[in-house]
């Protein structure tokens, strides 16, 4: 019986080996994504003009004095919205008909000392004051896509987080640094017919 | 394994020129791919731990089994481990060392100073340009502001184009253009957002704008305040590029300080990064350099342990180890040495063995030969203690085929007191003082009350391990016996050739006598002379009787063969007897077949029952037995009575000429009959049976054997 285990478990064992260096990658990835909820989607307004849709909504950004110092050193923070249309399904699993990404962006401009934003629509602002700057990009308007709803039962998914691959190569690769996981996780709403 | 090695190394540089090229050159690889390329250096990192640990395992349980060479393989292992690990740690501490303090003289205080001092200056350059402009904007605002409507579109390019303004427009609160004014023409500039009219109708309000982050433009806007209070409330804008020469430079500025203050911040995660990656370097270089040293530590150990292993080869025997030869270097020619030595040594073990054998085979003849031999031969030391003997001489002395090595020959003479004489000869000789003397003696031992005849031979021996003796003992009783039989043929043939011719004439001539003188002599004299003749007739026949019995003896072995049933045989020969009633036969089953003289096995039979029947004479109940008994290939005939036996005194010499116990007969009956056994390659034995009578016993070959 034992020879038979020994023999199985030969046979197994790279399997093994794969399956727990899958592990160790899997708790790293964990590890590195790391997020504190400090974005957060509220007041999502959906609104609907044929079959062009319009979407609105306030986030909570908890920029914490870490970040803020980055913004004041010159690093520019590109915020990323992914919008999902996904189609909900009795059996199957869920499937995703319709995906948009858009970006926000702010940097500091050293030489004027004003904090520049580029909203979803690529409309800029400026700033002297970063307050001012962040609560500007708090309110995200006019996020329009396009959509043919077939009266099936469709959701609306919201997700905001930090775009990490802006950011200086030595933030990226940092994976012990936490500070830049930024993510809302999923903002789920239903869409009306 | 060698494809497996190499592919390994293959991937192991790949990724370190891969993690070098991405260390140096940041825009060559993205950050997701840096990070997944440091994973899979990680992995790497890690396929080779567990590599090394499974390579570690299986040399140490080489070692625990004592493979040869494992020993020698974890040596060398060690060394060239240890010879790679130490300056690789030594260059991995320093490099830490100086890329830490090189990444820290980066961020020296005097550079950031310097930094902000350029853009400082940039931002002051542009403040003075502002004012200046603002000055400006304010002057045409109070001209614009105190003329007439319909003089203020040639006013307003008088005074831009006094001033050297690029740009000058007049807007009201509604954003409406009411002059334009540029230096290009009829270029109407872009409307701004009404929240900056709105700033600039309150008052003077300026800003800096970037066109693609090439050239930086001024732009003020100042409130006309109009003579007539009833007009509308107008807002000059103008706009002015900064000279390229300042504005490249403060824009250059402005890069340089953000991507010094981007550095400044991450100055800790480019630390971690260097550091990590110069880790991850050692680690490759590390485990590639002990992953190595059992690749080299098994190419060194591998040939030594290949001698080490042919060296117990041949400690067990087997020179036929032969090691593939590697290369012309040392251990190439020490391997091509072993293997000539390990032939020159196989051919010398043969050689030896093929000695060994021969010597073997001539012991082993000997031995045969000795253990064949019916002569007895023993090899005695100074103590007369057996050292040698042959089965011979064991069965002679002990009766038993036993071995007497070691054995004092005083103690197996002692079991067997026959032989007394012999060792009383052998004692004297080896104790005497003419022990240097080849010497040989005839015994007269009497055995079971037959007389046997031993001839004793003493060989002296001078060998290493001293004196020794060799004892010949031969039982020449037989031949002796045969020398006897010659020497009575002999003598019967010449008394037959001697004796029978003149015996007709002396026949003959006594019965001419008495028909002659038969009738002449008177009645008394004829009487005498008849009884005379007679008498001569009478003994001349006895005489012929004897001759013919003395000749048959002498006759030359001639006898005629053929294929014959004994019990026939036997059976046939009692029908002439009248006393067959009390002559019994008793025979086996299938008797076989002997081949024979059946003439004169008849003679042998005729004469054991003639001699049964002597024997039997005045003895009440006379009986005589006869077996036939089936042998392994061979027939038993035995002949018994309950007569009067034959004495002790003579029964050893009963099968010579004359040698009888009966008071009439030449004594030759017995004798003739062991002739004829003789010729007929059989044997024959008598003995008494125990209270009376005798036992004749003749073993014949079957048919065939």
């Amino acid at each position: 019986m034992t020879a038979y285990f020994m023999h199985f478990f030969k046979k197994i064992k790279i399997i093994v080996v794969l399956v727990a260096i899958l592990l160790l990658v899997a708790m790293a990835n964990k590890f590195t994504l790391y997020d504190d909820n400090k974005i957060l989607i509220k007041d999502v307004m959906i609104s609907k003009n044929n079959n062009l849709y319009n979407v609105s909504f306030i986030q909570e950004l908890k920029l914490d004095d870490l970040i803020k110092e980055a913004i004041d050193k010159g690093i520019p923070l590109v915020f990323k919205i992914t919008l999902k249309i996904v189609k909900l399904n009795k059996i199957s699993p869920d499937n995703t008909i319709k995906k948009e990404v858009r970006y926000y962006r702010i940097k500091y401009k050293a030489l004027r000392k004003i904090y520049r934003i580029f909203d979803i629509n690529e409309e800029k602002y400026e700033y002297k004051n970063l307050d001012q700057a962040i609560q500007k990009m708090l309110k995200v308007e006019n996020l329009e896509f396009s959509f043919v709803d077939d009266g099936m039962n469709y959701e609306l998914w919201l997700n905001v987080s930090l775009d990490k691959k802006k950011l200086p190569k030595p933030l990226q690769v940092n994976f012990f640094n936490k500070t830049w996981s930024m993510n809302s996780g999923n903002s789920i709403h239903k869409m009306e017919n | 394994m060698k494809y497996i090695i190499t592919i390994v190394a293959f991937i192991g540089i790949t990724l370190l020129i891969l993690l070098a090229k991405a260390i140096s050159n940041s825009e060559l690889i993205p950050g997701d791919s840096f990070r997944i390329l440091l994973g899979l250096n990680i992995l790497f990192i890690c396929s080779l731990i567990g590599l090394i640990a499974v390579q570690i395992f299986r040399l140490l349980q080489s070692v625990k089994k004592e493979i040869t060479g494992s020993r020698l393989t974890l040596r060398l292992v060690l060394s060239f481990a240890l010879m790679g690990i130490v300056p690789v740690l030594i260059v991995y501490l320093v490099s830490v060392n100086f890329l830490t303090k090189s990444i820290e003289s980066w961020f020296d205080v005097k550079v950031e100073s310097a930094l902000e001092g350029g853009l400082t200056l940039g931002q002051k350059s542009i403040d003075i340009l502002m004012r200046d402009i603002e000055l400006k904007g304010k002057s045409i605002a109070y001209s614009i502001g105190n003329s007439e409507p319909d003089q203020r579109d040639s006013l307003l390019t008088d005074l831009r184009v006094k001033f050297g303004i690029q740009d000058a427009v007049i807007f009201d609160q509604d954003s409406m253009i009411i002059g334009v004014s540029s230096e290009k023409n009829n270029l109407i500039p872009p409307i701004p957002n009404t929240e900056d009219i709105e700033r600039g109708g309150q008052g003077f309000f300026g800003k800096i704008e970037e066109v693609s982050g090439e050239q930086i433009y001024l732009k003020t806007f100042t409130p006309i305040i109009s003579k007539s209070a009833m007009s509308k409330k107008l807002i000059l804008q103008l706009t002015q590029p900064i000279p390229p020469s300042i504005s490249n430079l403060a824009l250059s500025v402005e890069s340089v300080y953000d991507e010094y203050q981007q550095l400044t911040y991450s100055r800790n995660s480019l630390k971690i990064i260097y550091i990590l990656t110069l880790t991850l370097v050692l680690l490759l270089a590390l485990l590639s350099s002990v992953a190595a040293s059992f690749v080299i530590s098994r190419r060194f150990s591998a040939p030594l342990a290949m001698l080490a292993g042919a060296t117990k080869e041949i400690s067990k025997g087997n020179y036929k180890k032969i090691i593939p030869e590697q290369g012309k270097d040392e251990i190439g020619v020490l391997i091509s040495s072993f293997n000539s030595m390990t032939s020159q040594l196989g051919e010398a073990t043969r050689s030896s063995e093929r000695d060994r054998e021969r010597l073997e085979d001539a012991r082993t003849f000997l031995e045969t030969i000795l253990a064949h031999l019916t002569t007895g031969v023993i090899v005695l030391n100074g103590k007369k203690v057996i050292q040698l003997n042959n089965i011979s001489a064991s069965r002679m002395l002990t009766n038993k085929k036993i071995t007497m090595n070691n054995e004092p020959m005083k103690e197996v003479i002692a079991r067997n007191l026959l032989f007394k004489p012999l060792y009383d000869f052998v004692e004297l000789y080896i104790d005497g003082n003419k022990n240097n003397k080849e010497v040989s003696q005839e015994f007269k031992l009497n055995k079971d009350k037959q007389e046997r005849t031993i001839m004793l031979q003493i060989t002296p021996l001078i060998g290493n391990k001293g004196k020794s003796y060799v004892l010949v003992i031969d039982d020449i009783s037989e031949v002796t016996q045969a020398q006897r039989h010659s020497a009575w043929g002999e003598v019967a043939r010449r008394l037959a050739h001697e004796i029978k011719n003149p015996l007709t004439p002396i026949q003959l001539s006594a019965e001419r006598i008495q028909h002659k003188f038969k009738d002449k002599l008177s009645k008394e004299d004829s009487d005498i002379l008849e009884r005379s003749t007679n008498t001569i007739v009478n003994q001349v026949n006895a005489l012929k009787i004897m001759v013919n019995e003395f000749a048959e003896y002498a006759r030359p072995p001639k006898i005629q063969k053929d294929t014959i049933r004994i019990d026939n045989l036997i059976e046939e020969v009692i029908d002439l007897y009248e006393i067959n009633d009390i002559i019994k036969v008793k025979k086996d089953k299938n008797i076989p077949i002997i081949y024979a003289d059946q003439n004169k096995l008849r003679q042998v039979i005729i004469n054991l029952l003639e001699n049964s029947q002597d024997a039997l004479k005045e003895i009440k109940n006379p009986k005589i037995k006869i077996f036939i008994k089936k042998k392994v290939n061979e027939v038993e005939l035995i002949v018994e009575d309950n007569g009067r036996g034959i004495p002790d005194e003579i029964i050893g010499r009963i099968f010579e000429p004359y040698v009888t116990s009966k008071k009439t007969g030449t004594g030759l009956g017995l004798a003739v009959v062991y002739k004829i056994i003789e010729e007929h390659e059989g044997k024959i034995n008598i003995d008494r049976i125990k209270n009376s009578g005798t036992r004749v016993t003749i073993t014949l070959k079957a048919e065939g054997k």
